[in-house]
């Protein structure tokens, strides 16, 4: 199957000729977990900002299922923006709302105003925000308020809100990077068995052993170019070394050859 | 375990004599002259303070005991004073809820609406209750109505002021969440931001009916009805009984009001 969403060719540069993108292309197909890696300033977040459409890059495009997302008009832009969840690194939740009701954010854009505004779901809806909460393991806390959970939980009633959306793409900026190990694990896992569901999943991480874990493919970043595109499991510790290399030479130059 | 003494610390050097004592002697001097010219200009007079209160302490012993023959009415004068502050408070809700998302920097949907917004809310909230039903007893003649226009019109401004203010303060994450969804901007205020807010939205509104409850006895004073009407004719007549039962039913209401917003208050919390 091709791919759901890829980039092809981005480039940014913001004022000061600062580089964020310089030519990235990569592109995620359904069922496939994609983890970006880089040090900080590498252009993870530009690159995610482009992907939602938030920025727009110099040049290049990003193809959302066969169109061009950069070059939409405001209300394109919006329905364009249905097919694609986000996850954020702070979860991102309404923190007096419970954790149905969150998930039930996720078909905000798919339900009449009135039923949004007098919050009367059609049960249908409801019946999928349960089973989506049911599917990231979070049944029995359904009716607890956001604010009441852990931030492991909260970011998977994140991933439900994703799945009520019925979106083909999850992007998923750093969601682990305010986690403890643990719920790290997962919520990583949550997300690798959605992408197995059929999901494109694409999720920038800091921690190497967790993308090497979780992910099918790994893309690399550094200083705004794709230098590794791979399947998770063909790459090796050397070509991990490089991706956070210091001036272009390997990180271990210290220990001895 | 305390680290032992190795070397000296610098830490920096306090003068006797520096610049910054010089000041802080120049905002005395200029404190002190404002206080003695604000004395002048308030007339204070502690001599006729001393005469004044003797007079009092007589009114208050012919005052008892207070007289009750009047009582229905001036319950009911009392009842109309919550109404009138009740309708104003809520009309006043009403009129903030559409120009609070305009006046909230983070919401607003244009910054052509934003400045001009934020002046008028400024010059509703610049001009008092009580100078505002002073104009409206002069357009819709005396009694209450003219009360109820005077909350309205300077609550509006104070309403939406702090529920901007309250909207402000909202962490911006969740309703990126909302919007990221392609959810319209209607539905991303409805269901992502109202409920954060509108716990606190409510507790402004029952603090300014309180404090309404309170701003409208003196209404009366100008025409506006309530029992500040009443208090003023007792005033005038010097019938000093009755004086008495209004202050009492005035000091009832407040407190039987003021408890019962803040009860409702903390349970919002």
């Amino acid at each position: 199957m091709g791919a759901v969403i890829g980039a092809e060719r981005l480039t940014k540069t913001y004022r000061l000729d600062v580089t964020a993108l310089a030519g990235v292309s990569f592109s995620a197909r359904p069922g496939e977990f994609v983890a970006v890696l880089g040090p900080s300033g590498a252009g993870k977040t530009t690159l995610f900002r482009c992907l939602t459409g938030l920025t727009r890059p110099d040049a290049g495009a990003v193809v959302l299922d066969g169109r061009d997302i950069c070059h939409m008009r405001r209300t394109e832009l919006r329905a364009a923006r249905r097919d694609i969840a986000l996850i954020f690194q702070q979860f991102n939740l309404i923190r007096r709302l419970t954790a149905v009701q969150n998930v039930l954010a996720g078909r905000l854009a798919s339900v009449p105003t009135w039923r949004v505004l007098s919050r009367r779901f059609a049960r249908p809806d409801r019946q999928l925000a349960l089973r989506c909460l049911d599917a990231v393991g979070l049944l029995d806390r359904a009716h607890a308020r956001a604010d009441q959970l852990s931030g492991g939980q909260q970011q998977r009633v994140a991933i439900a809100r994703a799945l009520a959306q019925e979106a083909k793409v999850i992007l998923a900026d750093e969601p682990v990077a305010s986690l403890d190990p643990e719920s790290a694990a997962t919520v990583l896992d949550t997300l690798h068995r959605v992408a197995k569901a059929g999901v494109a999943v694409v999720a920038s991480l800091h921690q190497v052993h967790l993308a090497m874990t979780y992910a099918d493919r790994i893309v690399a970043l550094r200083a705004g170019r794709v230098i590794a595109d791979a399947p998770a499991a063909s790459l090796d510790a050397r070509a991990i070394e490089q991706i956070y290399a210091k001036n272009g030479e390997p990180a271990a130059r210290s220990s001895p050859p | 375990m305390t680290p032992t003494a190795a070397r000296d610390y610098p830490e920096p050097v306090v003068r006797s004599c520096s610049a910054s004592r010089l000041r802080f002697v120049v905002i005395l001097l200029l404190v002190a002259a404002f206080y003695s010219v604000s004395w002048k200009l308030a007339h204070v007079d502690l001599g006729k303070l001393a005469t004044g209160l003797p007079r009092m302490a007589s009114w208050a012993r012919k005052a008892w005991p207070p007289a009750t023959g009047e009582l229905p009415v001036l319950l009911l004068r009392t009842a109309e004073t919550v109404a009138m502050a009740a309708i104003g408070t809520t009309a006043a809700a009403l009129l903030a809820l559409p120009l609070c998302v305009i006046t909230a920097r983070n919401i607003t949907p244009s910054r052509l609406l934003y400045y001009p917004g934020r002046w008028f809310l400024n010059a509703l909230r610049g001009i008092d209750s009580f100078v505002f039903a002073l104009l409206f007893v002069a357009a819709v003649g005396l009694g209450p109505f003219a009360g109820v226009l005077g909350i309205a019109f300077h609550t509006w401004g104070s309403t939406a002021k702090l529920w901007a203010e309250a909207i402000e303060n909202i962490p911006p994450g969740p309703l990126e969440a909302a919007a990221a969804t392609g959810a319209s901007r209607l539905k991303v205020l409805a269901f992502a931001l109202f409920p954060d807010v509108a716990p606190n939205m409510v507790s402004v509104g029952l603090f300014w009916w309180e404090f309404n409850v309170r701003a409208s006895t003196v209404l009366g004073v100008v025409g506006a009805g309530g029992i500040g009407q009443e208090l003023k004719n007792s005033m005038d007549l010097l019938d000093f009984p009755r004086l008495l039962t209004i202050i009492g039913l005035i000091l009832i209401m407040v407190t039987v009001i003021d408890h019962g917003s803040q009860w409702l208050r903390r349970r919002l919390e």
